[in-house]
């Protein structure tokens, strides 16, 4: 593991004439003139849709995925959230191993809802600090506060989100590109994990609703720029040649109308049992249930927490938490809602956002392996690729040993037979 | 069904037509009513051809009928028990012999056999063959499914529907044998046609009488009427080409068949409707190479490796009473049913759980909805009302999916909540070439475009379809009600009314394409086809776009 404490700091002006600060742990090297072995990015375009590639919108990324390896199939996995889906990115194992099950969970300790945003809550390591355990460098560029949160200062380099759109609490794609090719330039990583806000920011907030989504569609042209800008600077610079680029998105993304939303708070609140003892975690379309009565009453109180959820108008379905492969974190109960459908919890005002994600209808992904590095060939697979699979597939290309108890997901290498390094 | 049949009103043969009905019956010298199966010691005891089908991993079914005996005619119930040897090779001269096994059959089974063979490799192609005594069958080939879960590069198969003997010949069945890049055939029901001569056949031409001369509706009628088919020697050369995966639609017992009665069924006179579907079922189970035996499940699924799996229905034996006509409420109550409930709830959760990519349903009638345009002139509409039952108010197909709304609403809305893409449903029984997206809410979808699946629909091997209805020659009086149908249905992408023939599917990692080939004259037996329109889905789109490059 990196010594957190020991760190510098590093100031990187870049094309754009803004200045990227980065940090970087105690010994990290700057670039050698000529790299070696394969440069990995993992660029998860937050929140897009499979459907919303094409040759209008992204040219840039659907000319990547035809040079690429795409895997159609590719899901996301439950709850289809922005933080445990990264988690499971970089650590290839499932929530019920890395504690980290959705965005928002009930802290039974501390007896409330919470974003899982600290570097405690994720168990185990990730890709980013294993890496570079084996003296190679890794960096991470992650727009969003809150997963630059939990990340924390695991990988050897790393941009804090700046400048923050207030509200959205993510950093610009165009800020977010500045500081993924300054980082590349001072510090060439073997392995940088970016996160690109935009895309899904603009679903969230984007008032026009499920027929006008003109703000999501310029978000998705800018956001296309900057990936284009960034593959241009690969090859501008000599990298492409060695670069393996693993693009996907974290989730999609659902649009609701206003009237389509569940609160479930006011359906437990009318039942005697559950009156005032039951927590909610609203993930968008996943409801995250914690029964905070005595443990003696949970089984019944969670019998009828499902009872009255598969009642409610737009609920889709209940799981007990083990079904999904999520642990204690996730509480008792996790309801998912129907597409069109989006869940308001704990009060009817509280999600007023048309576009949400956490449900099953949210799950399918883009996931396509390409780059310049020759070992990338063209190609569709059948595969049942799952954000698991990143860190596999990632840890064969260098040759990383599995973690202790193995990885849940596959490693996705059907485009690179042979591990380059 | 399908084109409406005209089941009244019946003319009887001229001797024109009877000598239009082939040279077979001139030479016999035998008189209509008194037409003998397929001439049986001719042929030896294999007269019937041999078939596989339902391909495993590991195992297929095979299938053949013997006539061990003068006697032993088809339905008559008549002859001897006796044993069948199969063999299986991994060469057709059969040097390398890697299963063998006996099956017993006699008059009980219509001396049908099947032989449910096991322990076979996977996604490989072998050869097969029956003996009885000293006979030997004909050499079938076959082929098993792919390993479970493994990649599969490509799959690629004929889709066929719709095959009325006296309409024509199967010319369609004979391209699609000739081709030596299919893994498969897929019949979507509508083998065969219950009706007696003169009932139903090419427009006002009977080119070939069906045997027995009367409308099935006994056993022994099922028996014969199938029998008769597999003389076919077009039908013949394809089953023992590659194996079939076959679902039944509404004539393989009786036009618009439900599961208390059909459109064509008239109790007491034909009998009860649970005995005479009872006896088709049992014909259809000796008859066809199907996993499948009276009483039981036609309904199953089939994998295809990683790559693809195969759902295919039933959509006759569970479903309520068909709606009295388009306007009628009971189209949209929920306690009616296309499938029934458990098949339903079979093919929502195989769809939402599948490990496959592609997910294939063969569906006997078309689940797009289909709305017609009330610009068409009223000889359009009626010819339209043939293809499609009656027209009335709000024309709609009340047969199809579009007479059972939430039946529909309940498996499209499954996709939608569960992100299940990848969906193809491959249609037959509108004797007509059809390629749809299926809106996610038709109301919304042509501003959003929302599709949750696409349907490619094949046409009709032989039956009759608008342009034969209206009396016009192809590509006339259709392309401007093609014209009109699109514009209704801005998620219908490709109609065409005219055309006979068959499909082909190719299924890859990156797509799904149906190719439609056309017939030149269905009533030629030696007709010959085109390539008539293609067109792709692209995975992860759920969108049918039209492409001109037929699959090589
Ligand atoms: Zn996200």
């Amino acid at each position: 593991m990196t010594e957190y404490s020991r760190r510098r700091f590093l100031r990187v002006a870049t094309g754009t004439g803004a200045a990227v600060v980065l940090s970087a742990a105690a010994g990290t090297a700057p670039a050698a003139a000529a790299p070696q072995g394969p440069r990995v990015y993992v660029l998860v375009v937050d929140g897009l849709r499979p459907d919303e590639i094409g040759p209008v919108l992204t040219p840039t990324l659907l000319r990547l995925r035809e040079a690429g390896t795409h895997f159609p199939a590719a899901r996301s996995l439950p709850v289809t959230e922005t933080i445990p889906n990264h988690v499971m990115m970089m650590t290839g194992v499932r929530p019920d191993r890395s504690g980290v099950p959705a965005n928002s969970v009930y802290d039974r300790a501390e007896g409330a809802v919470r974003t899982l945003d600290r570097p405690a809550d994720l168990r185990g390591a990730t890709l980013l600090d294993r890496l570079a355990a084996t003296g190679r460098t890794t960096g991470s560029v992650l727009s969003k506060e809150y997963l630059y949160g939990i990340f924390g200062e695991r990988a050897s380099v790393r941009w804090e989100p700046f400048p923050i759109v207030p509200v959205s609490g993510h950093a610009p794609d165009l800020a977010t590109a500045d500081a993924l090719i300054a980082m590349v330039d001072e510090s060439d990583p073997d392995l940088v994990f970016c996160n690109l806000g935009d895309v899904d920011r603009v679903g969230h907030t984007d008032l026009t609703g499920t027929t006008l989504r003109a703000a999501r569609s310029a978000a998705l042209w800018a956001t296309d720029l900057v990936v284009g800008r960034f593959v241009r600077h690969l090859r501008d610079t000599g990298r492409w040649a060695s670069s393996v680029l693993i693009v996907l998105a974290d989730h999609s993304m659902d649009w609701s109308l206003p009237h389509r939303t569940i609160s479930l708070r006011s359906t437990m609140e009318g039942d005697p049992l559950l009156e005032r003892r039951v927590a909610i975690a609203q993930n968008g379309g996943a409801d995250l249930l914690t029964f905070t009565g005595p443990d003696a009453e949970r089984a019944e109180a969670v019998a009828r927490m499902r009872r009255l959820a598969l009642a409610t108008d737009g609920v889709l379905s209940a799981h007990e938490p083990g079904q999904l492969r999520l642990g204690p974190e996730a509480g008792d109960l996790v309801v998912y809602c129907r597409a069109g459908w989006r869940f308001t919890d704990p009060q009817v005002w509280s999600n007023p956002i048309p576009g949400n994600h956490g449900h099953p209808a949210t799950a399918p992904i883009p996931f396509f392996v390409t780059g310049g590095h020759p070992a990338v060939t063209p190609g569709t697979s059948s595969a049942p690729a799952r954000t698991v699979d990143v860190a596999p597939t990632v840890g064969a290309l260098f040759g990383l040993p599995e973690p202790d108890g193995g990885y849940d997901g596959t490693a996705r290498l059907a485009p690179v037979p042979a591990s380059p390094r | 069904m399908c084109p409406r049949v005209n089941s009244r009103a019946q003319s009887a043969l001229s001797r024109r037509e009877v000598l239009r009905a082939g040279g077979a019956l001139a030479a016999t010298g035998a008189g209509l009513l008194a037409v003998p199966p397929a001439a049986a010691a001719a042929a030896g005891p294999f007269a019937h051809g041999v078939a596989s089908g339902d391909p495993l991993p590991t195992g297929v079914l095979l299938w053949t009928r013997v006539t061990p005996a003068a006697e032993a005619l088809p339905g008559s119930g008549a002859g001897p028990e006796v044993s069948v040897r199969w063999e299986v090779a991994l060469d057709e001269a059969f040097t390398r012999i890697v299963r063998r096994g006996t099956v017993a059959t006699g008059p009980a089974r219509d001396h049908t056999v099947k032989a449910d063979v096991t322990g076979l490799a996977p996604g490989t192609w072998y050869w097969y063959r029956f003996r009885l005594g000293g006979a030997v069958s004909p050499t079938g080939r076959t082929r098993t499914a792919p390993a479970t879960g493994s990649a599969l590069a490509r799959l690629r198969f004929g889709v066929v529907s719709c095959s009325n003997w006296q309409a024509g010949h199967f010319s369609a069945y004979r391209h699609l044998a000739e081709r030596d890049d299919l893994d498969l055939v897929v019949h979507l029901g509508d083998y065969l046609y219950e009706y007696a001569p003169g009932g139903y056949q090419a427009g006002e031409v009977l080119v070939r009488p069906h045997d027995p001369p009367v409308e099935m509706t006994t056993l022994e009628h099922y028996r014969r009427r199938h029998a008769q088919y597999k003389t076919d020697p077009d039908l013949r050369a394809l089953h023992a080409r590659v194996p079939f995966v076959v679902t039944w639609d509404d004539h393989e017992s009786a036009n618009d068949a439900w599961s208390g009665g059909a459109e064509n069924h008239t109790e007491p006179a034909e009998g009860t409707w649970a005995g005479r579907r009872a006896a088709s079922q049992q014909a259809y189970a000796e008859w066809m190479p199907v996993r499948y035996e009276p009483g039981g499940r036609l309904y199953r699924r089939i994998a295809f490796g990683a790559l693809a799996e195969l759902s295919m229905l039933d959509l006759r034996t569970y479903r309520s009473r068909q709606a009295a006509h388009p306007l009628d409420p009971v189209i949209s109550d929920p306690a009616r049913t296309i499938t029934g409930s458990e098949q339903l709830g079979w093919l929502t959760a195989g769809l939402v759980t599948s490990g496959a990519q592609w997910k294939l349903v063969g569906n006997p009638v078309m689940i797009a909805p289909v709305r017609f345009p009330s610009t068409l002139s009223t000889r359009e509409l009626e010819a339209l009302s043939q293809l499609t039952g009656p027209l009335e108010g709000v024309p709609v197909n009340v047969d199809q999916w579009d007479g059972y709304t939430a039946d529909r609403a309940r498996v499209l809305g499954a996709l939608r909540d569960h992100g299940v893409r990848d969906t193809v449903f491959l249609t037959g029984d509108i004797h007509s070439a059809w390629a749809a997206e299926l809106p996610a809410d038709p109301l919304t979808y042509p501003l959003t475009r929302d599709s949750v699946g696409t349907e490619l629909v094949c046409t009709s091997v032989t039956s009759d379809n608008i342009d034969d209805i209206l009396g016009v020659p192809p590509r006339t009086a259709s392309v401007g009600v093609e014209a009109a149908i699109r514009v209704a249905n801005p998620h219908l992408k490709y109609v065409e009314l005219d055309s006979h023939g068959y499909s082909v599917v190719e299924v890859t990692p990156a797509a799904v394409q149906m190719d439609w080939f056309a017939l030149a004259d269905r009533t030629d037996p030696a007709s010959a086809a085109r390539h008539n329109a293609s067109f792709v889905v692209r995975a992860g789109t759920q969108r049918v776009q039209r492409t001109g490059e037929p699959l090589r």
